[in-house]
C-alpha cells in the first residue's frame, strides 16, 4: 500500500511551527537576571486621542534620562527606560505596569497615565510595593484623599485645586477692575470638567462675592461640533466666560466660536489655553484670552526654563507640553533622591523623596518640593496671563501666590473630609 | 457559516445518544484542565504568566458567554460588555460599601446582574437581528453613562478608587497572587463547564433550533421569547463572573469596563476563535491577549497589526481559527476514510 501525502502542512513543519510559537510566547516570560542598569517602567498613552501628550511625556523623560546617564546614572547605575502604551485603558495600564515590574524587571515606575488609568496603576503600586511616581494625573483625590495614600507612591503633577485657587483669585481681580458680574461656564462633561469648574467658581465668588453664573454648558468630551454651545452662551449675554476645555476640544471650540466673534463680546478665561498643543493649533488665536500657564518657555521667565524649552524643541522639533515638564521634573526628583540616598532601592528613595526640595527650571522660585505629608508636588510655577496671536503667545504672566494656595487648599481638604 | 453549522448538526446526531457519557468526558477534561492550570505555579515563578491566565479567565468567561448568544442562539449582542462592567462594579461596590465576605458578594453580584439582565432582556429579545444588536448597544451606553454621571456612588470617570478589600474566606486570601490565580482558574473552569452543560442540554438544542428557524420552533410549541430571555440572563451571569475576575485583578472597576469597546472585543474574540465550536471563543481569547501583549511590547501601532489580523481572519480564512482547524481535521478524516 502506498501512502500519498495529503496536501497541506506536513507534521514536521507543524512541529517546527509549534516550537517556534512556544519559544516566542515563552521568551517574554523568562525572567531576566538583574542587570547593572536600573530599569524604569513607564506605562503611558501612546495611541488614540491624547497620544500627543503621552509622546511628549516620553520625550521629556528621555531628554532628562540622557542627562542623568551622562552624569553617571542613578547611584552609579545607568537608567534604561521601558515605555509602553496603555491605550488609555485602565485594565491595560494595570496589566502593563505589572508586566513592567514582574517581567521586564523594572525597579521603579513612572506612571504616565491620566484619570482612571492612574488609579489603576496606583493599585498596582499598592499591591507590588514598587516605588511609583505619577506624572500626568491632575485629579486632586489621587493624593489628597488619605484612603489613597501609600508610602511608595508620589505625584509629580500640577493639581486642579491649585489651578482653581489661583485662577479664581486672578479672575476676581479682573472682575472687580472691569465690573464683570455676569459669568458663563463651558466645560467638558466629566469629573475633571465638573470639579475644576465648580472649584473655580467657588473661589471666584469668594474673592468677588457679587459675581453671578448665569449660564452653564457641559459639552461632551471630544465633541466635534460646538455650535449649540456657542449660540447658547451668546444668547445669555454674559460679560465673562470660564472654560476648562483642553487640547483638541479647546482648539475646535475657539475656531468655531471665532465665527460668531465671541471673543470680542466677552472676557474669556480658558485655564488650559497656554499650552503649545493648543496655542499653535488654533487657526486665529484671539488676542486677550486669559489663561493659566500649562507649559510655556517664557514662564517662569528664567534662562533655565527657556533653555529647557529650546533644548526640547531642538531635539523633537516641537514645543513641550504640560505633561512634559511634569515628567522631566519626576526624573529630576529621582536623580536627586538617588544621589542623597546613594541607592536605587525604592524604599530608601521613597524616604528621601518625602519632603525633598530640588532645584528645577519649573519652580516658582527656582525650586519645587515633594510635600511630605501627602506626597504631592508643590511650589511649581503657576500663574495667569493673556494671549497674543504670535510667540511668545503669553507675554506676561501674573504669578499665583503659594501662601494663599496652601491656606485655601488646607480649607478645601477639610471641607472634603480629607483631614 | 450556515454550511458549517449544517455539517455540525449532522455530526451531532449520534452524540445525543451518548449524552451521559459525553457529560462525564467533559467533567474529566475540565478536571484535567484545572489540574494542569493549578499546577502551573509549581513549575514557573513567572508572575506575568499567572497574570495572563487570570486575564484569560476574565475575558474567556465573557467571550464564551457572548458565544451562547451569538453562536448558539443567533442573537448578535453589541452590548454584552455592560454585564462585564456591571459585574465588576456590583462586586467592587458591595465589597467597598458593605464589607461582606467574598462568596456572599459574589452571589449578590450574580443576583443583581440577573435582575437587571432580566429587565433589559425582556425588552431586547423581542427584537431581531440589527434591531436587537442596536438596542443592546443602547442599553450598554445607558449603563456606561449612568456610571459616569453618578459620580458620588460610582466614582464617575475615575472609577472605584481605593482598592477592593479582599478579606480571607475558607483559608483563601485573594490578595495573594497565587490564591487569586487558582480562584480565577477555578471560576473559569466551572463557568466553562456550566456553559458547556447548557449548550449540550435539551435547552441548548432548543437554542440552536431557534437560531436556525425560530418560526418552526414556535410551531413546535416552544416559547421562543422565554428561551431567548433565559439564555440572555444566563449569558449575562457568566459575563458578570468575568467582570468580577477583572475587578479582582485590577483591584478596582472603571467605566471602560462597561464601554462598547469591551463588547467589540468580545465580538472580535469570537471572530478570531470561531463561533461554531464551544471552545472557539476561549481560543480567540488566548489569541487576542497574546497578540495584544506581544504587539504592544514592540510598537505603539498595535492597531494596524490587529487590523491586519482581523482582515486575515475575515477575508482570508472567512471563519475563526478553531472553525478552520475543525474543518481541516474533518476534511482530512473524510479523505482518509475515502481511501
Amino acid at each position: 500500500m502506498t501512502r500519498t501525502r495529503t496536501p497541506g502542512i506536513s507534521r514536521r513543519s507543524t512541529l517546527a511551527l509549534m516550537g517556534a510559537g512556544a519559544m516566542s510566547v515563552a521568551a517574554p516570560w523568562v525572567a531576566r537576571a538583574q542587570a547593572k542598569t536600573v530599569k524604569i517602567g513607564m506605562p503611558t498613552i501612546l495611541s488614540g486621542r491624547v497620544a500627543q501628550l503621552g509622546t511628549s511625556s516620553r520625550n521629556a523623560v528621555m531628554l532628562e534620562v540622557d542627562k542623568v546617564n551622562a552624569a553617571g546614572g542613578l547611584a552609579g547605575r545607568q537608567i534604561e527606560m521601558v515605555v509602553r502604551d496603555s491605550k488609555g485603558q485602565p485594565q491595560e495600564a494595570a496589566r502593563v505596569a505589572r508586566e513592567l515590574v514582574n517581567t521586564d524587571g523594572c525597579e521603579l515606575l513612572l506612571d504616565g497615565e491620566a484619570s482612571s488609568g492612574s488609579f489603576a496603576v496606583h493599585e498596582v503600586a499598592r499591591d507590588l510595593g514598587v516605588l511609583c511616581i505619577h506624572t500626568c494625573s491632575e485629579a486632586s483625590s489621587l493624593t489628597a484623599d488619605p484612603k489613597q495614600h501609600i508610602p511608595n507612591a508620589f505625584r509629580c503633577v500640577r493639581q486642579g485645586i491649585h489651578d482653581s485657587i489661583v485662577g479664581g483669585s486672578y479672575a476676581a481681580a479682573i472682575s472687580k477692575a472691569k465690573g464683570l458680574k455676569k459669568w458663563a461656564t463651558c466645560s467638558p462633561d466629566y469629573a475633571y470638567g465638573r470639579d475644576t469648574t465648580g472649584e473655580f467658581t467657588l473661589y471666584l465668588k469668594r474673592f468677588a462675592p457679587d459675581v453671578e453664573v448665569i449660564s452653564e454648558s457641559w459639552p461632551k468630551l471630544f465633541q466635534p461640533d460646538y455650535t449649540e454651545v456657542v449660540t447658547k452662551i451668546l444668547q445669555a449675554k454674559p460679560q465673562a466666560l470660564y472654560s476648562c476645555l483642553w487640547g483638541g476640544d479647546l482648539t475646535s471650540y475657539i475656531d468655531q466660536a471665532n465665527i460668531y466673534a465671541m471673543f470680542t463680546q466677552m472676557e474669556v478665561f480658558a485655564v488650559n489655553m497656554a499650552d503649545y498643543t493648543a496655542l499653535t493649533v488654533v487657526k486665529n488665536l484671539p488676542k486677550g484670552i486669559h489663561s493659566g500657564n500649562r507649559y510655556i518657555k517664557t514662564y517662569p521667565s528664567t534662562p533655565e526654563n527657556a533653555a529647557w524649552g529650546d533644548a526640547y524643541k531642538a531635539k523633537y522639533n516641537e514645543y513641550p507640553t504640560n505633561w512634559s515638564w511634569q515628567n522631566a521634573t519626576a526624573v529630576m526628583f529621582l536623580a536627586e533622591a538617588a544621589k542623597k540616598a546613594n541607592s536605587t532601592d525604592g524604599k530608601k528613595l521613597a524616604e528621601v523623596l518625602a519632603g525633598l526640595t530640588i532645584k528645577c527650571p519649573f519652580g516658582a522660585d527656582g525650586t519645587v518640593t515633594m510635600r511630605g505629608d501627602d506626597h504631592t508636588l508643590v511650589g511649581y510655577a503657576i500663574g495667569w496671563g493673556t494671549t497674543i496671536p504670535q510667540e511668545p503667545y503669553v507675554p506676561e504672566v501674573k504669578a499665583g501666590d503659594w501662601k494663599t494656595i496652601f491656606e485655601l487648599e488646607a480649607e478645601w481638604k477639610k471641607s472634603k473630609g480629607y483631614t | 457559516m450556515t454550511e458549517l453549522e449544517a455539517g455540525r448538526a449532522q455530526a451531532l446526531v449520534p452524540v445525543r445518544s451518548g449524552a451521559a457519557l459525553h457529560r462525564y468526558r467533559d467533567v474529566l477534561i475540565a478536571l484535567i484542565a484545572f489540574a494542569v492550570l493549578a499546577s502551573l505555579p509549581f513549575f514557573t515563578g513567572s508572575k506575568a504568566l499567572l497574570d495572563f491566565v487570570i486575564r484569560c479567565s476574565a475575558y474567556g468567561l465573557f467571550a464564551t458567554s457572548l458565544n451562547l448568544l451569538v453562536g448558539y442562539t443567533g442573537l448578535t449582542s453589541f452590548g454584552h460588555g455592560m454585564f462585564f462592567g456591571l459585574g465588576a462594579y456590583s462586586f467592587g461596590l458591595i465589597m467597598q460599601k458593605l464589607g461582606l465576605s467574598i462568596p456572599v458578594a459574589f452571589v449578590a453580584t450574580l443576583a443583581v446582574t440577573a435582575v437587571i439582565a432580566a429587565v433589559i432582556g425582556a425588552i431586547c429579545v423581542r427584537l431581531k437581528d440589527i434591531y436587537f444588536a442596536f438596542v443592546t448597544l443602547a442599553f450598554q451606553m445607558l449603563i456606561h453613562s449612568t456610571i459616569l454621571s453618578w459620580a458620588s456612588f460610582t466614582g464617575g470617570d475615575q472609577g472605584l478608587r481605593g482598592g477592593i478589600p479582599r478579606p480571607e474566606f475558607l483559608g483563601i486570601n485573594l490578595a495573594n497572587h497565587v490564591h487569586l490565580y487558582i480562584a480565577s482558574c477555578a471560576l473559569l473552569i466551572l463557568g466553562l463547564l456550566a456553559m458547556r452543560q447548557i449548550a449540550q442540554s435539551p435547552f441548548g438544542y432548543t437554542l440552536r433550533m431557534i437560531r436556525d428557524n425560530a418560526a418552526r420552533a414556535s410551531f413546535l410549541g416552544i416559547d421562543v421569547w422565554r428561551a431567548k430571555l433565559t439564555v440572555f440572563v444566563l449569558a449575562a451571569l457568566f459575563a458578570a463572573m468575568g467582570g468580577m475576575v477583572m475587578a479582582l485583578f485590577v483591584s478596582g472597576a472603571y467605566p471602560e469596563f462597561a464601554y462598547w469597546t469591551i463588547s467589540g472585543e468580545g465580538i472580535f474574540i469570537n471572530m478570531l476563535g470561531g463561533v461554531s465550536t464551544f471552545l472557539g471563543p476561549m481560543v480567540g481569547t488566548v489569541l487576542l491577549l497574546l497578540l495584544n501583549d506581544t504587539v504592544t511590547r514592540f510598537t505603539e501601532y498595535h492597531g494596524i497589526v490587529l487590523g491586519v489580523v482581523i482582515l486575515f481572519f475575515a477575508l482570508g480564512l472567512r471563519k475563526g481559527l478553531l472553525d478552520f482547524v475543525a474543518e481541516w481535521f474533518s476534511q482530512r478524516r473524510d479523505a482518509g476514510e475515502g481511501r
